[in-house]
């Protein structure tokens, strides 16, 4: 060990460029470690987690298929009756936007639920005050969680304080539990008696069997298992439970539906479900777990090539040890003890720069690692056992291969000159790295071209100088008209519209009968219902026909305009203007509004672009809907804002004011994206610097070990200028060679991220791939530049004198 | 063809300056054939040096084929090098990863000239040292005698005015040393102008004039009767 010691303090460049090396290799693989244990570890900390189910919807309507993440009203309980392997079950309705009023302050929640009573049985959330066991019974009782108490009542006792709710439900805090852990799929901060709902006049009855009741969806629901049963009982027996409840109203509406269920602990990695909560990605956990061993190879393969480069230098006291009576095994403990001595001293290092990074972390992951909470002595133990597993193996081939070195060989001065093989295993090494390092290049440029593509891509209306106004209180929704007159004398305003929907913001699918061939047929739609300035003020094209018009007189009742998708899909082509759509229809298909379409406008983008287009239908609605969007003049946004905002108040809305941007709700969607980005960037960005650190240890030991070459070379007539020549031409191939394997790999894997999370997507452009190869290039013999120089305009005497 | 002028070197490490030549002044003719001796450390090697361009001057002059090279760069130098003098060393220096003909290709190479003449070149070369047949071969696998051949073929390749050999002869056994000496004689009769560092009587026996350098400075010049 002393020796080992020794000979690190000898070599500090070698040294240095190890523990450099093997630091940003065990950081990387500690927070992507964090990371992937948290994703995949969701929800176990609830004891029953192994039998308790979200229930989910699959749903037939006409010929379309739909998979929900929320179910009907009545099927969990409905369920619990029908079928004893179920023990317990527990619904979740959540709430957006709720206006919460404690005394006079004021405050907007977006995770709070009515929820059964029987929450506490499936689920384990430790109670911090109040009793737990009747906390949700009575009506009007809310739990809250730790924070949510504290932010209300600061350090005063919550319990039996009131809670206002959307101005006129008053709660009363019957319980706190602590905060919901982050690695929770279902996140609340309160959660408020279902019996409340059922109490309140005109409230949804949650405990109705109604038939009616099983075709509409609209909570989450969880069902726990006795401790023998299994789900696929349960599934079995599903369609006689369809029989009784379900099948004759499902047949009246074309429709039918089938139960589905995921475990509680698969919720988060697998569900990929609409009206989900947000979700993990297994995809990317797969992805993150392999850049961890990855860059952990990476290093430890630096390790190992800068020892093995070393042989050289170090074969002369390996044939000394050698004479001197070391056996080989004892050297063998020598070469792996200094392997290990360098990961020790990375794995301290990398503790440290770990909690120094943690909160950037944090920020980039959307997670909340606490020192506290990730420094346990298993976890710690964890990480130093991996890196004694990285010392041994990194130290074993220099340790082997040092060793086999023959004493007397090595004292002629002819061993250690490191052979052909040796040679070429070094320089493949850092193929490899360089390797990944430039399909990481290639696939963080092309991420981050298909993040531009996404945020710039022509979406078939105008994104742009668009503010949406959510009317979420009604009062001030009745007013709309009124409001939109009143914003309309602004000059910088170019036009206003109201409708239930905007692009990227479209959740109304209806079942309607559609003309086709002679007859009218049942199909779910999506549906726009809006005011006459609704398509002008998106700016969408119209490719036949024309826009809504007051002065027809019936717009207001018989005209739709559809999109490019909906004419090709009805089947009706080119001929699509005067074709018949009947919305509202009874279940016996009377009565309903009988439109006809007078306008087909240019396909936009509606979703997101994971989406591809399906076809949407708008028209005039009767009544004012909950979007008011607002386009301007372009550069007078701030005005514009100061004066809806003025308005907002002067038409008494009990809402504070806010406001979205039209292009914003868009890129909303590409969060995921965004991130992923992000980090690509950063992983790249770590390989290349791990691969350079490779890349700089070759370079010294070819500038070393060829120095004499070099003094020869120059003895005989070559100027400086052709030693660097020579030099870089060999880091150039080898950097060309990983290219060329490189770029086929980044592609197929790029595409395959491009095809399976996107209907539109960026094509693959030459340049991004020339320009990573390039970039890994001038990075590359930039890196090598310095002992490239050093070595190539030394003195020719020097280096042939040392012979 | 060579003219020194107060030639002085003196090497600065952290603590310690020495000298090793000092004030030195002689002049060598095209055609010449120049043994310099004396003991280990007198400074042969650091005159060589820079008689070869290889390292400059502290103070005085140096003129070489008249041009004045005392403070040249390092570019101007290897320039004048390459096209006018080659280098015959005691351990050969060859490159091990090369073989007989790459090495001895080299000088030609660096020198710019096109694929065709250099083998022509080459083949001649090798012919006249006697290693022709062993041109495929790597420096390993020869034997001393043979190696130093090819480094004189190297050296003589790019047809240089002056050769300058440092102990030649000093890893070889005397059959393969005479064999060498003959070469450089031969190569001296055909106008080839050959300075020679060596520790061998025998071996100064073949030159014009010694040069007797001690503690840095010449001691003698001894003109031979040819």
């Amino acid at each position: 060990m002393l020796s080992a010691i020794r000979n690190m303090a000898k070599i500090k460049f070698y040294s240095a460029l190890n523990i450099i090396g093997l630091t940003v290799g065990l950081v990387t693989f500690i927070l992507i470690f964090l990371y992937v244990r948290d994703e995949i570890t969701y929800d176990r900390h609830h004891k029953n987690y192994e039998r308790i189910y979200r229930i989910e919807s699959s749903f037939r309507i006409g010929t379309k298929y739909d998979n929900f993440a929320i179910v009907p009203l009545p099927m969990a309980p409905a369920l619990q009756l029908e079928f004893p392997e179920i023990e317990q079950v527990v619904r979740f309705a959540g709430e957006e936007n709720l206006l919460v009023r404690i005394g006079d302050k004021e405050y907007y929640e977006d995770h709070f639920y009515y929820t059964d009573s029987t929450v506490f049985d499936v689920f384990n959330h430790p109670l911090l005050a109040g009793s737990i066991d009747r906390c949700l019974v009575e009506p009007n009782s809310i739990v809250l969680t730790n924070s949510s108490a504290k932010k209300y009542f600061g350090n005063e006792n919550p319990i039996g304080r009131i809670v206002l709710v959307d101005n006129d439900i008053q709660f009363k805090v019957t319980a706190v539990v602590a905060d919901v852990l982050e690695n929770s799929h279902l996140k609340f901060d309160a959660l408020m008696s279902a019996s409340t709902l059922a109490h309140r006049p005109g409230g949804e009855d949650f405990n109705s069997l109604d038939p009616e009741r099983f075709w509409n969806i609209g909570l989450y629901a969880y069902v726990m298992l006795n401790p023998n049963s299994n789900i696929e009982s349960i599934f079995g027996k599903f369609p006689q439970f369809y029989e009784k409840y379900m099948k004759s109203l499902g047949d009246q509406l074309n429709a039918s539906f089938d139960l589905k269920a995921t475990r509680l602990d698969k919720v988060h990695l697998t569900s990929k479900l609409a009206a989900d909560l947000p979700t993990g990605n297994i995809a990317y956990i797969k992805i993150f777990s392999i850049v961890a061993l990855f860059i952990l190879l990476l290093a430890t393969i630096n390790y190992m090539n800068m020892a093995t480069a070393r042989a050289t230098k170090r074969a002369k006291e390996v044939g000394l040890r050698k004479v001197v009576g070391a056996e080989r095994r004892q050297l063998i403990v020598q070469f792996i003890s200094e392997a290990l001595l360098l990961t020790f001293i990375a794995y301290l290092l990398s503790l440290a720069l770990t909690s120094v990074l943690l909160p950037d972390f944090n920020t980039l992951s959307g997670k909340a690692f606490t020192l506290s909470g990730i420094a346990t002595p298993d976890f710690l133990l964890l990480i130093f056992g991996i890196s004694v597993v990285i010392g041994i193996i990194s130290g074993s081939y220099p340790a082997f291969y040092l060793s086999s070195f023959s004493p007397l060989k090595v004292l002629k001065g002819n061993a250690g000159k490191s052979g052909k093989a040796n040679q070429w295993l070094r320089r493949g090494l850092v193929l490899v790295q360089f390797f990944i390092a430039i399909v990481m290049i290639i696939a963080t440029i092309v991420v981050s071209d298909q993040l531009d593509f996404l945020k710039n891509k022509d979406l078939g209306f105008d994104k742009n100088h668009a503010v949406v106004l959510e009317m979420q209180d009604t009062s001030f929704r009745k007013q709309a008209v009124a409001f939109k007159d009143h914003l309309l004398q602004n000059p910088s305003i170019v036009s206003v519209c109201n409708s239930s929907g905007v692009p990227s913001r479209n959740l109304w699918i209806q079942v309607m009968l559609v003309e086709q061939e002679n007859e009218m047929k049942e199909m779910a739609v999506i549906l726009t219902q809006c005011d006459y300035d609704y398509p002008k003020t998106m700016r969408f094209k119209f490719l036949e026909g024309r826009d809504f018009d007051r002065n027809m007189g019936t717009d207001d009742t018989a005209a739709v305009i559809i999109n490019q998708t909906a004419a090709k899909q009805f089947g009706w082509g080119e001929e699509a203007i005067g074709k018949k759509i009947n919305y509202g229809m009874e279940l016996d298909r009377s009565g309903g509004r009988i439109m006809k379409v007078i306008g087909v406008v240019k396909d936009y983008n509606f979703n997101s672009l994971h989406n591809k287009i399906e076809p949407i239908i708008m028209f005039i609605s009767r009544q004012p809907r909950f979007l008011t969007t607002v386009r301007y003049k372009e550069g007078e946004k701030n005005r514009v804002l100061e004066s809806i905002e003025q308005a907002w108040t002067e038409f008494g809305s009990k809402r504070p004011f806010d406001y979205k941007m039209l292009s914003e709700m868009q890129e909303e969607s590409y969060g995921a994206e965004q991130r992923i980005s992000t980090l690509f960037l950063i992983i790249a960005s770590i390989t290349l610097f791990i691969a350079l650190l490779g890349l700089l240890g070759l370079s010294s030991f070819t500038a070393e070990s060829r120095t004499r070459e070099i003094g020869i070379r120059k003895v005989t007539g070559a100027l400086t200028g052709d030693i660097m020549l020579l030099l870089f031409r060999e880091f150039f191939w080898l950097i060309l060679i990983s290219f060329v394997f490189a770029v086929p790999v980044a592609i197929w894997q790029i595409t395959n991220w491009l095809e399976s999370g996107f209907v539109y997507y960026t094509e693959i452009h030459w340049y991004s791939v020339v320009i990573s190869g390039l970039a890994a290039l001038v990075i590359g013999l930039a890196t090598i530049s310095f002992h490239v120089v050093r070595a190539a305009s030394a003195n020719p005497v020097e280096s042939l004198k040392y012979e | 063809m060579i003219k020194s002028v107060d030639l002085t070197r003196i090497f600065l490490t952290e603590e310690v300056e020495t000298t090793a030549l000092r004030q030195v002044n002689f002049n060598i003719e095209q055609g010449e054939f120049v043994a310099i001796m004396g003991p280990s450390g007198c400074g042969k090697s650091t005159l060589l040096n820079i008689i070869g361009l290889l390292d400059n001057p502290t103070k005085g002059k140096y003129i070489f084929l008249d041009h004045d090279v005392s403070n040249s760069s390092e570019r101007q130098r290897a320039k004048l090098r390459k096209q006018n003098i080659g280098f015959v060393f005691q351990n050969f220096n060859l490159i091990d990863e090369l073989t007989v003909f790459e090495n001895v290709e080299m000088p030609l190479i660096y020198l710019g000239i096109p694929t065709k003449e250099r083998k022509q070149r080459v083949d001649e070369v090798l012919e006249q040292m006697q290693i022709s047949h062993r041109k495929k071969h790597f420096p390993g696998q020869l034997s001393g005698g043979q190696q130093q051949r090819v480094a004189v073929a190297r050296a003589v390749v790019s047809n240089p005015k002056l050769i300058l050999a440092d102990e030649p002869t000093g890893n070889l056994d005397s059959a393969n040393g005479e064999e060498v000496m003959n070469l450089l004689s031969d190569l001296n009769r055909k106008g080839t102008t050959i300075i020679m560092v060596t520790h061998s009587q025998r071996d100064a026996e073949f030159s014009h004039r010694i040069i007797r350098l001690f503690d840095g400075q010449i001691l003698t010049e001894n003109f031979q009767g040819n």
